[in-house]
């Protein structure tokens, strides 16, 4: 399915492996899990907070990653998604002035209540999200309370594995349980969102290709 | 991401185009001051370009950026090649291989072997025109703390604001995550892009210092004393008359609408000889729609007044204006930046050794 209005249901298999090797993009254990293809749109361009932004992009394209197919596996300790998108031409680092780096995102409503995702969250119902891009060492697990508003949390646990290969890419990206900013445990179920960067088309902070709504992510 | 909020007062510099050698050392002075740690080689806060020139980075002012009727204007972003990068040079093969004399000279490389193709001030004193009116100046550039920034109001994370205290500009490094919007929406091309950080960086107005009450270290630094710094509200000072009361020191380019608060006194050039080789007073070498396309439609008369006041002290007689712009005490450009940092109480000296990061 990619009709974007359908919320998916993203079952995350207990596999007895660990959480270095589901953290491989391409692990055998990936193959036994379900695919759910998630139909993603550009960000509204109403919603930068940017004159510059707003007008400048009315001639510029955004958020040209269309689908991203989805897959969830956990073991007792930990849960891992994995991403996979196709990039036809990677962006595998900041190496220039002018080179944004290729990147993708899951985010989580932080308190685990429904929050608005086209803003970022609200100061009421903030959002976290595990960040990854391309070339960093380690990813990052932000948090926002509103447009413009993402913090990067120093420590954290979040772990990545990412590959590139045949056009696309596939990055695990997981954290122990239960999770720091969400409230993700065993047995547990939360909404979850979607979000691909596309470096050779500049995409950057707000502007990617987003899933427009929530989906749900439950673990075994 | 917001108006620029306006500061209680407008730190503000006036640069005097008609005394800038090209030296140099106010660059080295913020080099050496500022931008010696990781993932800056490259930057160059401060650079004096050659004009009529391409600038640094290359094209600068064509890259688009500011305003045009209240309107953000797209800009593009240079690669580092454009920009010129740190480059490399062959040291050990000339000197230390048996290769010294001859034709073996130290060359620049860029960091892939490759030979450079553009650098800060690349098309040094090439200027235009032809002789005898061959003609250039030197354009030294900071971050102009615009009263209207452009790059602050691109940025959607509001990482970018102006001091409330003296419209100083400044870019919170903590919180900028690399977008570089305010790199395309600068019009002057005066923020660079820490590759290693990922983050945007650019000249702070030496604000520490200014906070002592010492100048910037380009200022303080400039052998052609071609640099006043002060408030533009304070009547009795240099800025204050250079851009209000005189008004011959001009912003650049005020077609960006961008309200720069560095401002240039323009150079009023040798003169022109006519066909007969003779001087010629009512000819200008540069051509003045250049001229005016740099610092707007007051330079000529900035430059009439800037003639007259020239001939009133050639004649014998008196000119604030002229005193003002020779400045025989240098430290009256400082205005209430005076302080000589010599003289603080300062932090053990940093060890090189382990500070540098490049």
């Amino acid at each position: 399915m990619t009709d974007g209005s359908v919320t998916h249901i993203l079952d995350a298999i207990n596999q007895p492996v660990s959480f270095e090797e589901l953290l491989s993009p391409v692990a055998a254990a990936w193959d036994a899990t379900r695919e759910v293809v998630i139909s993603l749109t550009p960000t509204p361009l109403e919603r930068q907070p940017s004159a510059y932004v707003q007008t400048v992009w009315r001639e510029r394209p955004r958020g040209e990653v269309s689908e991203v197919k989805v897959r969830a596996l956990c073991n007792d300790s930990s849960v891992v998604l994995r991403l996979d998108w196709a990039a036809g031409e990677p962006r595998r680092s900041i190496n220039d002035v002018n080179v944004y780096a290729d990147g993708c995102a899951v985010l989580f409503p932080a308190n685990g209540e429904a929050a608005e995702l086209d803003t970022m969250g609200s100061p009421e119902k903030p959002v976290a999200a595990w960040h990854w891009r391309a070339g960093d060492e380690q990813p990052f697990s932000v948090t926002a309370t509103g447009i413009g508003s993402v913090k990067r949390i120093v420590e954290h646990p979040i772990k990545v594995g990412a590959r590139w290969g045949e056009g696309r890419w596939r990055v695990a990206l997981g954290s122990p349980l239960p999770t720091d900013t969400v409230g993700l445990a065993r047995g547990g179920a939360v909404p979850v969102a979607f979000a691909v960067w596309c470096g050779a088309a500049d995409d950057r902070g707000g502007l990617k290709s987003y899933s427009q709504q929530f989906h749900q992510l439950r673990l075994q | 991401m917001t108006a620029a909020a306006t500061p209680s007062r407008q730190f503000a510099m006036v640069f005097d185009l008609n005394k800038c050698l090209g030296c140099q050392t106010c660059t080295i002075a913020c080099k050496t001051q500022w931008t010696r740690g990781g993932g800056m080689a490259a930057m160059w806060w401060n650079i004096v370009n050659t004009i009529p020139g391409r600038g640094t980075p290359r094209d600068a002012f064509e890259l688009g950026g500011g305003y045009r009727d209240g309107v953000p204007q797209a800009g593009e972003l240079p690669g580092k090649r454009q920009w010129g990068e740190a480059w490399d040079f062959d040291y050990d093969k000339v000197f230390y291989d048996g290769n010294y004399g001859g034709n073996n000279y130290v060359k620049p490389r860029e960091h892939d072997g490759a030979a450079p193709e553009w650098g800060p001030n690349w098309d040094e004193d090439m200027g235009a025109g032809e002789y005898p009116h061959s003609y250039f100046f030197y354009l030294p550039l900071v971050c102009m703390n615009c009263s209207k920034p452009a790059c602050l109001e691109a940025c959607p994370r509001d990482v970018i604001y102006r001091r409330e205290e003296d419209g100083v500009v400044l870019v919170d490094e903590e919180r900028c995550h690399g977008y570089r919007f305010c790199i395309e929406a600068c019009p002057y091309k005066r923020i660079y892009f820490n590759e290693q950080r990922a983050i945007a960086q650019k000249c702070i107005s030496c604000y520490p210092r200014l906070e002592k009450g010492v100048a910037p270290a380009c200022v303080r630094q400039c052998p052609g004393r071609v640099r006043h710094v002060g408030f533009l509200d304070d009547v009795d000072s240099h800025i204050h008359k250079l851009v209000n009361d005189w008004k011959v020191a001009l912003p650049l380019r005020p077609d960006f609408e961008v309200e720069p608060n560095v401002f240039y006194v323009p150079p009023t050039m040798p003169l022109a000889f006519d066909e007969n080789g003779e001087f010629d007073d009512a000819a200008s070498r540069m051509p003045l729609d250049e001229l005016r396309l740099m610092f707007g439609p007051g330079v000529e008369h900035a430059l009439a007044v800037i003639d007259a006041e020239r001939q009133k002290v050639a004649a014998g007689g008196s000119s604030e204006l002229m005193d003002i712009l020779i400045s025989r005490n240098w430290q009256d450009m400082l205005g209430p930046f005076p302080q000589d940092p010599g003289k603080l109480e300062r932090p053990p000296p940093r060890n090189d050794a382990t500070e540098r990061r490049d």
